[in-house]
């Protein structure tokens, strides 16, 4: 009966204040939607950087005129280096292959294959810095086996040198539109039960308990954060469509994603509408 | 049933309420008058434990204002009923519904609410009107359907603040003859009035205030009567 009573009246609440609910339904959605665009923003640079990140190799190249063996034993040698995460051995026909798809015939203007064999390093996650890359590299650079070996330097200097203030920056635009929306979103469910404070008020004069004034605005409050936040997650799955088509194919969000933003109304609901009734409630 | 003990109330510095003692016996019906700020809501506030004083101690039925805990009020006041001069009914409901609200919040089982509500409406003689929304309803009406609002609950006291402050002289009577009727059933009334009119006419004991001092208490035998 209890919890009949107070799904009912959270329901009818919402009827019966239908403004107020559309104002605060279309606030959650509109902030929510800001924070999802931020996220899908951030989430789809950090993976573009991951991306290439995830790219940095170092290619070694070796003495041609290694036997098999030799090579095998370069290649166990490499793997078993701190921060190495594999290895793999490009013959000097695999180079040209490789070379042929990307820009085409070169056997008709050289006459031989001009590619040495050599190795593809892949670092492991964790060895990004530069200091740590360098390391490697001396280490490989100082075996007779090797001839030269090459990374793209100048990026990871410059991923490296922009990094933390990318995060920081993100961060804090993050947390700010985070916070703006909040206070958004708490505010304007305050209001909402600001104006009902007569029927809080004839709540408590009848004797009603803390459970039962409280109970159908924070019922109603996570219906308002609920909605919204299903709406905003309309919006944005919208958006991404759109964008996907017209401009990059590859943007993507992740599944959880929408789950976040539901979670995170329907939390600010509950959370806003517990608190803004507290206020109603000394006696 | 309903006691304070020299209670004295402070707003700020101000005080609202001083040095207050009396006693309201079961079945009484009381009137407290006195002029615009004297203290007599206050009193009716300290009753239903919306307030509570700075100094002394209210006592109402099993309840002490020094010791009772936030999550006891709400029994408190389903044992006292409450009317306003402006009502304070729901405007989005109606009549049914303002009546039956006062069991729904404090969890009263559907099927039994409908039976009180109705019997309760037809005390107040609002039964022919239980579908209407307040805002047609007259002034009288409406302060009918707060009283059995009020009284739906089976208090043993009703408190009145005001209660003829936006009414005729005759719908004024009105209320009061429902007052007393309510009052000869066995409930208590405390009014709060500045109708000395209605005093004459509905002779009761009455406390009078003065500028938050008890100033004086006249049985009923002392008022002189009036024709109804």
């Amino acid at each position: 009966m209890k919890l009949f009573f107070l799904l009912k009246e959270g329901l009818a609440g919402f009827q019966r204040a239908r403004l107020s609910a559309t104002i605060t339904i279309v606030t959650v959605t509109l902030s929510l939607t800001l924070i999802g665009m931020f996220g899908l923003i951030v989430q789809n640079l950090s993976h573009s950087f991951q991306q290439l990140y995830n790219k940095i190799q170092l290619e070694v190249f070796i003495d041609p005129s290694l036997s098999s063996s030799q090579v095998d034993s370069l290649a166990r040698y490499l793997n078993s280096l701190d921060g190495v995460g594999y290895v793999n051995y490009i013959t000097p026909q695999h180079a040209l292959k490789e070379f042929e798809s990307d820009f085409g015939d070169i056997l008709s203007v050289l006459d031989a294959n001009p590619f040495p064999p050599s190795f593809r390093v892949v670092l492991k996650g964790g060895y990004r810095k530069m200091n740590e890359i360098e390391s490697i590299v001396r280490k490989i650079e100082a075996l007779e086996e090797v001839d030269e070996v090459n990374y793209q330097r100048n990026i990871i200097r410059l991923m490296n040198k922009y990094f933390l203030l990318g995060v920081i920056i993100t961060s804090a635009v993050g947390a700010t539109i985070f916070f703006i929306s909040t206070m958004l979103i708490f505010n304007t469910i305050r209001l909402t039960i600001h104006s009902r404070r007569n029927l809080i008020s004839i709540m408590r004069l009848v004797g009603a308990t803390r459970l039962f004034i409280k109970g159908p605005f924070v019922v109603e409050g996570i219906l308002q954060g609920l909605l919204g936040s299903l709406f905003a997650c309309g919006l944005l799955w919208l958006g991404v469509d759109i964008i996907r088509t017209a401009l990059f194919p590859t943007l993507h969000i992740p599944l959880y994603y929408y789950g976040f933003l539901i979670l995170t109304g329907t939390m600010l609901g509950l959370i806003g509408s517990y608190i803004s009734i507290g206020k109603y409630l000394k006696y | 049933m309903i006691e304070l003990f020299n209670v004295s109330v402070t707003l700020g510095k101000r005080p609202i309420l001083d040095h207050i003692s009396l006693k309201i016996q079961k079945g009484e019906f009381v009137y407290l008058i006195g002029k615009t700020g004297a203290g007599k809501t206050t009193l009716l506030k300290l009753i239903y434990m919306d307030l509570f004083p700075t100094r002394g101690n209210v006592i109402v039925d099993k309840y002490s204002s020094s010791s009772i805990s936030p999550r006891h009020i709400p029994y408190l006041r389903r044992k006292v009923g409450v009317i306003f001069q402006d009502f304070k009914l729901l405007t989005d409901r109606n009549v049914f519904d303002n009546v039956a609200f006062a069991l729904q919040v404090i969890g009263v089982p559907g099927k039994k609410i409908k039976p009180r509500v109705l019997a309760v409406l037809n005390r107040v003689g609002l039964t022919h009107k239980r579908y209407v929304m307040p805002d047609k309803l007259s002034g009288g009406e409406q302060q009918r359907v707060a009283i059995a609002r009020a009284l739906v609950n089976e208090p043993f006291v009703l408190l009145a603040d005001e209660p003829t402050g936006n009414l005729d002289p005759h719908v004024s009577k009105e209320i009061l003859s429902l007052l007393e009727s309510i009052n000869r059933s066995g409930t208590a009334v405390v009014m709060a009035t500045h109708n000395y009119d209605l005093i004459r006419q509905y002779p009761h004991r009455t406390i009078v205030l003065d500028n938050g001092r008890l100033y004086k208490e006249i049985p009923a035998s002392q008022i002189q009567g009036k024709k109804k």
